[in-house]
């Protein structure tokens, strides 16, 4: 068992931002980073701050008790898992898996969050390349920040950047969106 | 239905988002080469086509793996690079890429002449000769020979001590630690005994990863079931294999089953660098470490491109953290640009230390007392290309420990 503060999982724009303003407040980080879509500056100023950086790394699962992420587990740490006050989930969507779609459903992999999206498959998506995409809003729920599971909020887990369900790439404020929610996410980690 | 839409080809899960070039060492400094998507996943759909689409340049890749780190979809790219220069390369090994990759033949013949070999290897005459003739350049720091193996040593000095401590493990000292730096396996010892560890060696030949580097693929499987076999008899005697070298480990972890299509998964679990084997008994408490007191050193940590791979560098980090006296910096991620047998050969050296030179650049502005790695080729590079000294961290354990006070606490 390892121990840090907070755990982000996700490498991206927001699991960054969320990382690095924690770290520079003080704070004892961790980031699992499958993939490093954000590399050189982020990067750099994460790890210079003394943050610890998984990278290459795939989250497989956590342990949930009362309503509280206790730990995670990682594929390469094997059976060391990664124990936090807090963590923040920014997987992104559909391109790194952060939430997943088969024929049926849309699902969260990790932890089997409640995530937000049509039943009618048919809506999903538009044939019209132009028009915007409905599929692109899906994503995980947050009640007060936080994520959701079966109905039930898990109090130290916060969903940040597009895997959030109504956050989409596609729109001409993602970028300044995405950042806006890593920082709440962070603030919110912080106070616990 | 779903069955329709998986493949069992690793390489369609690439979305060509190309973050793998953005990572590339290689392709930033070649331009010969076309890049780990191109010649990874890009490449192989031709190649399943018909093998006439190989492409000579794959050659230049030197199989860091930094692109798997990157790949945010799994995408086993320097394995697909590696497999295609196994299926498809045409050419026979020259005569120096045997050389360079028979450690198991040429070790013993150096160590026995060690003093005229070092002395010979250090000849710029000599150098001449064996870039004109061999193509290893002539700029590149030859490593130095030990005239005592550490195996030798170890039978003479310290195999009979040994089974007078409860707990045992088999040792993987490698190639490296036998012939070129025994100081590193006798540290090895020193450590695992104060923690009352009885050290076993095995009849382990080289893992292989010059061989399969170099395209010796029939000679590195045969090795490559030799050393299995030898682990599953260490194993059901209970010893757990314990390695030192990154690169080896991850040849024996992972390229064993992927490239040499040889089984490890019944021992895999067995198998363990030290630092996360000495990380998580240290971290349970089931062993004690006493610190010399007053030992201090600044040290900056290098992970090495495989140990990054693996994703166990965050052992050696935790591990080193627990010495009192040691103030430690990570470096900015890089590769050495040696890459094992690539940075000897002539039409690499250059690209080689270009490849280094953001880490050098950095280990200069940090200016530690040495720089910490697991890995022994990253440590030739940057002792010769910065001047700076390389440690491994079971070195740095053999030095901050109070061996004697540990021994007495982890007897009982």
């Amino acid at each position: 068992m390892m121990k840090f503060d907070v755990v982000v999982i996700g490498g991206g724009l927001a699991g960054m931002t969320a990382a690095t303003a924690l770290q520079q407040g003080g704070l004892k980080c961790a980031v699992v980073a499958e993939g490093l879509s954000l590399s050189g500056a982020s990067r750099e100023a994460y790890t210079a701050a003394g943050g610890t950086l998984l990278a290459g790394d795939r989250v497989t699962g956590g342990t949930i008790e009362n309503g509280r992420l206790v730990s995670i587990r990682t594929e390469k740490l094997g059976d060391v898992t990664l124990e936090a006050r807090a963590f923040i989930l920014a997987t992104g969507k559909f391109f790194s898996r952060g939430i997943v779609a088969d024929m049926q459903k849309v699902y969260e992999p990790i932890f089997g969050l409640d995530v937000q999206y049509d039943a009618d498959r048919s809506t999903w998506f538009s044939p019209s390349f132009a028009a915007p995409q409905r599929f692109l809003e899906f994503g995980v729920i947050a009640e007060d920040g936080c994520a959701v599971r079966n109905g039930v909020k898990i109090e130290n887990l916060f969903p940040a950047g597009e895997v959030l369900a109504g956050l989409s790439s596609a729109a001409s404020d993602a970028t300044a969106e995405i950042k806006k929610s890593a920082l709440a996410a962070a603030e919110a980690a912080r106070r616990i | 239905m779903q069955e329709r839409f998986i493949s069992a080809n690793n390489f369609e899960q690439c979305q060509k988002c190309s973050l793998c070039e953005t990572v590339c060492p290689v392709m930033a400094n070649n331009p010969a080469y076309a890049g780990p998507k191109r010649s990874g996943p890009d490449g192989e759909r031709y190649r399943l086509k018909n093998g006439i689409f190989f492409e000579d340049s794959l050659k230049y890749c030197l199989n860091c793996k930094r692109c798997e780190v990157a790949c945010p979809s799994g995408v086993r790219i320097a394995d697909l690079i590696q497999q295609a220069r196994i299926d498809f390369a045409r050419k026979a090994p020259k005569l120096r890429d045997l050389m360079l990759a028979s450690t198991d033949q040429v070790g013993p013949m150096a160590s026995a002449f060690a003093p005229v070999a070092n002395f010979a290897l250090g000849l710029p005459p000599v150098k001449g000769i064996l870039d004109f003739t061999l193509g290893i350049d002539r700029h590149r720091t030859l490593p130095k020979y030990s005239g005592e193996t550490f195996v030798h040593w170890f039978r003479k000095n310290a195999a009979s001590s040994q089974a007078a401590f409860k707990r045992q493990i088999s040792y993987f000292h490698g190639c490296y630690a036998n012939f070129n730096y025994p100081q590193l396996g006798r540290d090895f010892t020193a450590v695992m005994n104060a923690f009352g560890i009885g050290v076993n060696l095995i009849d382990e030949r080289c893992c292989g990863v010059a061989k399969i580097a170099n395209g010796m693929i029939p000679a590195a499987t045969r090795d490559a079931k030799h050393n299995i076999n030898v682990f599953r008899a260490s194993v059901a005697a209970g010893r757990d294999v314990i390695t030192v070298s990154t690169t080896c480990t991850m040849t024996l972890l992972e390229e064993y089953p992927e490239l040499l299509k040889v089984d490890n998964a019944d021992v895999k679990g067995h198998i363990s660098l030290v630092e996360p084997f000495l990380y998580k008994a240290i971290a349970s408490g089931e062993l004690k470490p006493v610190w010399k007191e007053g030992w201090k050193a600044r040290a900056a940590y290098h992970c090495p491109c495989h140990q990054e791979r693996l994703g166990l560098g965050i052992f050696t980090t935790e591990l080193l953290k627990m010495i009192p006296g040691l103030e430690l910096t990570e470096l900015p991620s890089n590769c050495c640009g040696i890459a094992g047998t690539y940075g000897f050969k002539k039409e690499n050296y250059k690209v080689s230390q270009q490849i280094g030179k953001p880490l050098f650049d950095s280990i200069k502005a940090a200016a530690p007392d040495f720089v910490v790695c697991e890995c022994e080729t990253c440590k030739w590079q940057i002792e010769m290309s910065t001047g700076v000294t390389v440690k491994n961290p079971v070195s740095i354990l053999a030095e901050a420990l109070d061996l004697e006070k540990t021994l007495e606490l982890n007897r009982s």
